[in-house]
């Protein structure tokens, strides 16, 4: 887009920005902790969007912003420091019998000790697994929106994707909720 | 992996260890038709793969429902700072900006 107008200027940044907004919020929520610091990191990047929004040619507006939000959030310090858990041991069959039976007590119990059990793995992940596995399966990006806000290749979102799921299986394994071993 | 590809492609029988080359993929949905037929059909045999799948499944699902909920008074917040940004450009803005 040529350098335009403050008219043509404010036309795009409606048309390819003010839809992308709630993206962006989500997206920001998984990057940053606090929710006060994901709505700085929003308009920290619509702010760099309005200023860039004459050099941008209109193809994948939420690839672009996510781009930018990226940007704007590689200076923000955060860090994490996961504690380490133990699994209980268990058994696959109590999982399946609980399927069969989604009503009763104990299914409701392993229910939760399942997804419980899942946060906590997801919360014991290194930082690079955590996020992919924050990106495509809690906030519902693609492979290739994910690996534009992480800044890698999608061979390498889907690489970090699929170790993560496979360690989150294993915590699951220990605490006897899924089956021990996978195929072969 | 080209010969195992290649196998593959040809419709030899899949092994356990093949489908779980490409489970999670299926799963996702980034597998061409025919290997997706194949996936299928061999979940449909294998005990094993098929509680692997599920496995998968339901770790899939439980990710899917933490997805945060949008605090929509942020959203509408977000909304009026880029009404704003949009009419007057960063002046327009009071935030500070990081």
């Amino acid at each position: 887009m040529p350098a335009g107008t403050e008219e043509q200027r404010r036309k795009a940044f409606a048309t390819y920005v003010m839809p992308e907004i709630e993206v962006l919020l989500r997206v920001a929520r998984t990057l940053v902790p606090r929710p006060a610091d994901a709505e700085d990191l929003v308009q920290d990047t619509l702010v760099r969007a309005f200023r860039a929004i004459d050099s941008f040619d209109g193809r994948h507006p939420r690839a672009w912003l996510l781009t930018i939000m990226r940007n704007a959030q590689i200076n923000r310090t955060r860090r994490r420091r996961p504690e380490l858990l133990d699994d209980p041991d268990g058994t696959l069959e109590r999982m399946r019998d609980a399927e069969h039976d989604h009503g009763s007590p104990e299914a409701v119990v392993v229910g939760r000790l399942f997804e419980g059990i899942v946060m906590d793995a997801l919360d014991v992940l290194p930082g690079r697994f955590r996020r992919v596995v924050e990106l495509v399966d809690i906030d519902g990006l693609s492979y290739a929106e994910a690996a534009e806000v992480v800044g890698v290749p999608v061979g390498t979102v889907m690489s970090r994707l699929h170790r993560a799921r496979a360690r989150i299986r294993d915590r699951l394994t220990a605490a006897g909720l899924a089956p021990r071993g996978g195929p072969g | 992996m080209r010969k195992w590809f290649g196998r593959w492609r040809r419709g030899g029988e899949a092994s356990c260890a093949e489908v779980a080359q490409v489970l999670q993929s299926y799963l996702d949905g980034r597998v061409d038709d025919l290997t997706a037929r194949r996936v299928r059909r061999h979940l449909e045999h294998c005990r094993r793969c098929g509680l692997e799948a599920e496995t998968y499944e339901a770790i899939k699902a439980a990710l899917a429902r933490r997805s945060h909920q949008v605090d929509t008074d942020a959203l509408q917040r977000l909304r009026a700072f880029a009404q704003r940004l949009g009419e007057q450009g960063p002046a327009g803005t009071s935030t500070p900006m990081s």
